[in-house]
């Protein structure tokens, strides 16, 4: 399965969207509008920013805002070092392009049996989210005051339509569908009582199910 | 309320992570079953991302429009629908059922 523009074309629109949205809500509560736009360029992650400014808003300090922020992050951590080893063999290489890892692009990579191949879809895909994102992070916090709630549109719902059109290849096995199951049961249980970004890296440890499985069947294939 | 220091340490922690990730590991010393554990931790994350995503907001659970313009996604997703015609649905959706 190649990377085609209709992948682009969702990817684009949705981190085009969620940048929007992010950013109209960092303006208005108080951050400056070049302050939001250097976070969408350099911090490159939407969870850790939102996780900070819900820290803070509900009265935590400023260690545990960025705490948090980091700790939502590390998912993206994971994340390369699952795709990184496919990439190249130079680790500045890698480095680099790990600026990129965010899930989808991950999701449409690891898909791909080829190393070649997993590098060019996770590449571009890694392209067509970011710099839509980054320039509506642009335009959403210069324009914020004229944008209304973006939830009327529905937009809250976009992100996580598009990673289940990702990921659902990979449920169609009984693996992957177990693993899945395992996971959203592990991060719904959770949510309530631990900090945010727990209950995510606790579902990761589904993962371990595949250690049962038969290279045969092994999911991500 | 972000700062310039916020925003600074926020991408050292992060890009950090990305980067240490990137370069810490080499499949090939990896057997072959914990290779299918590596790449099954992003199936893993992301539904899990998409459960918390779609049944709660701001750390409590909650059921509204959203859960049901996602359930649209899937049921998209299953019948193999173009991602943008999934993405679009969910969106169209969560908004009709948030106008009710």
């Amino acid at each position: 399965m190649k990377f085609t523009r209709g992948e682009a074309a969702s990817l684009a629109f949705t981190y085009f969207t969620a940048g929007l949205a992010v950013s109209v809500l960092h303006v208005t509560q108080g951050t400056d509008p070049v302050v939001v736009i250097a976070a969408a360029l350099i911090v490159n992650s939407a969870t850790s920013t939102l996780a900070f400014a819900a820290v803070t808003a509900s009265g935590g300090s400023i260690l545990a805002g960025v705490f948090s922020g980091w700790l939502v992050a590390t998912r993206f951590g994971l994340f390369a070092a699952a795709l990184g080893p496919r990439l190249w063999p130079e680790r500045w290489k890698r480095a680099i392009a790990a600026h990129l890892a965010f899930d989808p692009s991950v999701a449409l990579g690891i898909r791909e049996d080829d190393d070649a191949d997993a590098r060019s879809v996770f590449v571009q895909a890694g392209l067509w989210l970011c710099v839509p994102w980054w320039i509506a992070a642009v335009l959403g916090s210069t324009v914020a005051d004229q944008l209304g709630d973006t939830r009327t549109l529905g937009l809250d719902a976009v992100l996580p339509a598009m990673l289940i059109a990702i990921i659902f290849p990979q449920l169609r096995s009984r693996l992957g569908a177990t693993i899945a199951v395992i996971a959203a049961a592990l991060a719904l249980a959770l949510v309530e009582f631990t900090p945010g970004g727990i209950p995510v890296l606790i579902a990761g440890t589904a993962s371990l199910l595949a250690l049962r499985a038969r290279p045969a069947i092994e999911v991500g294939v | 309320m972000l700062t310039w220091t916020v925003v600074g340490l926020l991408a050292i922690g992060v890009y950090g992570q990305r980067a240490l990730g990137a370069v810490l590991l080499d499949t090939d010393r990896l057997e072959e079953h914990w290779q299918g554990v590596l790449r099954s931790i992003p199936l893993a994350i992301i539904v899990a991302v998409v459960a918390l995503q779609t049944f709660t907001s701001s750390q409590a659970f909650s059921f509204d429009a959203r859960a049901i313009g996602v359930g649209a996604a899937a049921l998209c997703a299953w019948r193999r629908l173009p991602m943008l015609v999934t993405v679009l649905v969910a969106a169209a959706v969560t908004a009709a059922v948030r106008q009710l």
